[in-house]
């Protein structure tokens, strides 16, 4: 039998809307932290982008594992695209600091 | 749901043991090697944006204040959303509740097309204000890279009208192929988080 319960899409679903929930907070946290809202020049800012790395990193992760469902997938695919995410934000930051 | 409806093709899905469902590829294997593949591309791409930005950062901070953020947040909503539905599709084809399933990838595509529509006012207001390519290197990368995603997200809904024509034949529908468009469409959404956190809101 490869349907699933009422149950296991109960909290498939659930879990689903959670994430979309975090997702777009993050995403309206991160309006508020961009350039030109304070009506002056936007100035470079470490904390600002540093903190856009990390929620990058988090939303990318979200997307991943719960939209895309690879936490319920083999090792190998975890380890991809979590390899993926990390070289990509540890670059993004390193070349921005840099 | 009858038992005739189910389809041969769903014997790759994995067995149920005992409550614990083994771990399986959402989708397959081809089609996740096109998506490690382009987020490779994608990944390069943003890199090489990162050292040009970091060669003339007053010049792209000064120039990426002339994008409207509120649109790049709206975008950002509306693919979010587009992306929830199509997850939940996936989750109702598996428990064969399939006309909730062509209803939520529709739905999906619907918000699709409206991420395209906002690009097109962004890109329009952009242009009408004068800033085009040869504006600078901050606006070539902002029209290349929008313009190579918004390339993904056409192709993306064109997979998800692939999905529906299969969802609505009884004989052709498949969970993995449900799946494997899902991780496409999340794949847009995917990179869309990463352009819209470097082009819009790092400084």
């Amino acid at each position: 039998m490869d349907v699933t319960t009422k149950a296991e899409s109960a909290n498939a679903t659930r879990a689903i809307t959670c994430a979309w929930l975090v997702l777009v907070t993050i995403t309206i946290v991160s309006w508020w932290l961009a350039p030109g809202h304070s009506g002056g020049v936007a100035v470079p800012n470490v904390a600002i982008t540093v903190a856009v790395v990390v929620l990058g990193f988090i939303k990318g992760r979200l997307i991943i594992r719960y939209f895309m469902e690879v936490r319920g997938a083999p090792r190998w695919l975890k380890l991809t695209t979590d390899a993926w995410l990390a070289v990509l934000w540890l670059a993004v930051l390193g070349i921005y600091l840099f | 749901m009858t038992n005739t409806e189910q389809t041969t093709a769903e014997l790759d899905q994995p067995k149920d043991t005992g409550g614990q469902r083994l771990p399986h590829v959402p989708g397959d294997s081809h089609m996740w090697v096109m998506v490690l593949g382009d987020l490779f591309i994608f990944g390069a791409y943003f890199v090489i944006f990162m050292i040009y930005r970091t060669m003339a950062p007053q010049e792209f901070l000064a120039d990426q204040q002339h994008l409207d953020v509120t649109v790049g947040v709206v975008n950002t909503i509306v693919l979010l959303t587009s992306s929830w539905f199509i997850a939940r599709s996936v989750v109702a084809v598996r428990a064969a509740e399939y006309d909730r399933a062509i209803r939520l990838t529709y739905l999906g595509g619907a918000f699709g097309v409206l991420f395209i529509l906002t690009k097109a006012y962004e890109w329009t207001t952009e242009v009408m204000h004068g800033y085009t390519m040869p504006s600078g290197d901050f606006f070539m990368f902002y029209y290349m890279l929008t313009g190579v995603h918004l390339f993904h997200v056409a192709l993306g809904l064109l997979i998800l009208g692939i999905v529906v024509r299969e969802l609505r034949n009884p004989r052709k529908r498949r969970t993995s192929m449900a799946e494997a468009g899902g991780v496409y469409w999340h794949m847009v959404d995917l990179l869309w988080i990463v352009i819209f956190a470097l082009l819009y809101v790092m400084r």
